[in-house]
């Protein structure tokens, strides 16, 4: 059994080796891609007009039926995508070293799902980008499908796992970052967002108005809404006087989880339901990825629900 | 269910409809117009009484398929109130139809 918390080990490329551990898990045996959706290479039929090159008519049609028609394709079949990681300072809640690596905190959580999937994308031979959101655009690469882009977007993660952890952003706005990426984004992609959604200085109609952009430039989105639902959304906390950190702004209270427990629990709920309800009419695939499911826990109905 | 339009009641069940019509013009022997088969199929299901959705064979219904230009198939058509509204040629996923047909209603 591999202790994938043993610090030699993640010397070596911890992220790289146990996302792929995952994948292996359970996306092997899978025959088809989870990703293509209906992205087929042969998408119609066309009359052949005479002068045409013959090159695509389609002539087992024509031995059959004595008709001349031509086989249109996609212009592309392969996918790209871009996965986009909120970096903001909420995102490192809860921020329990006990716990493995990528059960850590939100932000480990994200960092470890994107490192799943964009395996798959390079088995897939798909064009992967990356978007960073820390502060401003940390980071934002052009969507390759090469192996050695493949490789540097990796180290770019395992080094983003160990520089948000010190030196997170406490103003991180998602709301514009989203929007200059969606400006910056030329090409038809699949956008996959992995955030906490909580963005102090924005409303949850201004989130779903950042995502609504993506959406209208041609985009599939997907969102992966990072929480620990235990904690963040049933405040399960013991009965002691807590202190509370606002991680963004760093302000304190001290109060005793049960006296603002309900009122607590009514707010988030009406707050992350409207982003919940809303998501399927602004066309955006919602996917929940509660840190207490696990890695497995979160991708698996991810794919099982991409295969239908 | 899908209907299935010929030549002869095009005008009627069509043209004269009362809500909105879509029509996917398709082949036996066009693979992708068999992909989009059964999404057509479904969205004449759900959307039953609120729209009519419907198939022309384009072997069996030459007059419809020259008189709207169908040269590439599967071409599918959104008509309302009697007229052509929208258009989409090619396989596509249903989203893409659905979201078409929604603007219609």
């Amino acid at each position: 059994m591999i202790d994938w918390n043993d610090k030699r080990l993640q010397q070596f490329g911890y992220l790289g080796l146990r996302a792929k551990q995952i994948v292996e898990g359970f996306i092997t045996g899978l025959h088809k891609s989870p990703f293509h959706g209906f992205s087929v290479e042969f998408s119609e039929h066309r009359q052949y007009n005479s002068g045409e090159s013959t090159r695509f008519i389609d002539w087992k049609l024509f031995a059959r039926s004595e008709k001349l028609f031509i086989k249109r394709f996609e212009e592309e079949t392969n996918l790209r995508c871009r996965l986009i990681i909120d970096g903001s300072a909420s995102m490192l809640f809860p921020n329990d070293t006990n716990k493995p690596l990528e059960l850590q905190s939100k932000y480990n959580f994200a960092v470890f799902i994107a490192a799943v999937l964009m395996i798959i994308f390079r088995q897939q031979r798909d064009a992967v980008g990356l978007s960073l959101i820390n502060k401003d655009i940390d980071t934002h690469t052009s969507a390759k499908s090469t192996f050695i882009h493949h490789q540097f977007l990796m180290s770019i993660l395992q080094k983003h796992l160990d520089k948000v952890k010190k030196e997170s952003e406490p103003e991180t706005l998602l709301v514009p970052a989203l929007h200059q990426i969606a400006e910056r984004i030329h090409r038809r992609s699949m956008v996959i967002i992995l955030s906490d959604l909580l963005d102090a200085a924005h409303s949850p109609d201004a989130i779903l108005d950042a995502l609504q952009h993506l959406r209208h430039n041609g985009n599939e989105v997907i969102i992966f809404h990072t929480l620990d639902k235990k904690l963040e959304e049933n405040f399960e906390f013991d009965n002691a006087p807590h202190k509370f950190i606002d991680l963004e702004n760093k302000s304190i209270i001290k109060i005793r989880p049960a006296e603002v427990r309900e009122i607590y629990k009514k707010n988030f709920e009406k707050l992350m339901n409207e982003i919940r309800s809303k998501s399927p009419k602004y066309g955006v695939d919602y996917y929940e990825a509660d840190i207490n499911s696990g890695l497995e826990g979160v991708l698996l109905p991810f794919f099982a629900r991409r295969r239908v | 269910m899908a209907h299935q339009f010929t030549d002869a009641e095009f005008e009627k069940e069509v043209l004269q409809s009362d809500v909105p019509v879509i029509v996917d013009f398709w082949a036996e022997w066009c693979g992708p117009c068999r992909m989009i088969g059964p999404i057509i199929e479904e969205l004449g299901n759900e959307y039953a009484g609120k729209a009519k959705v419907g198939k022309v064979n384009v072997d069996e219904n030459p007059q419809i398929t020259t008189q709207f230009g169908i040269r590439n198939i599967p071409t599918v058509l959104y008509f309302k109130g009697g007229q052509l509204v929208d258009k989409h040629v090619g396989a596509a996923s249903k989203r893409v139809f659905e979201e078409k047909l929604q603007k219609l209603l």
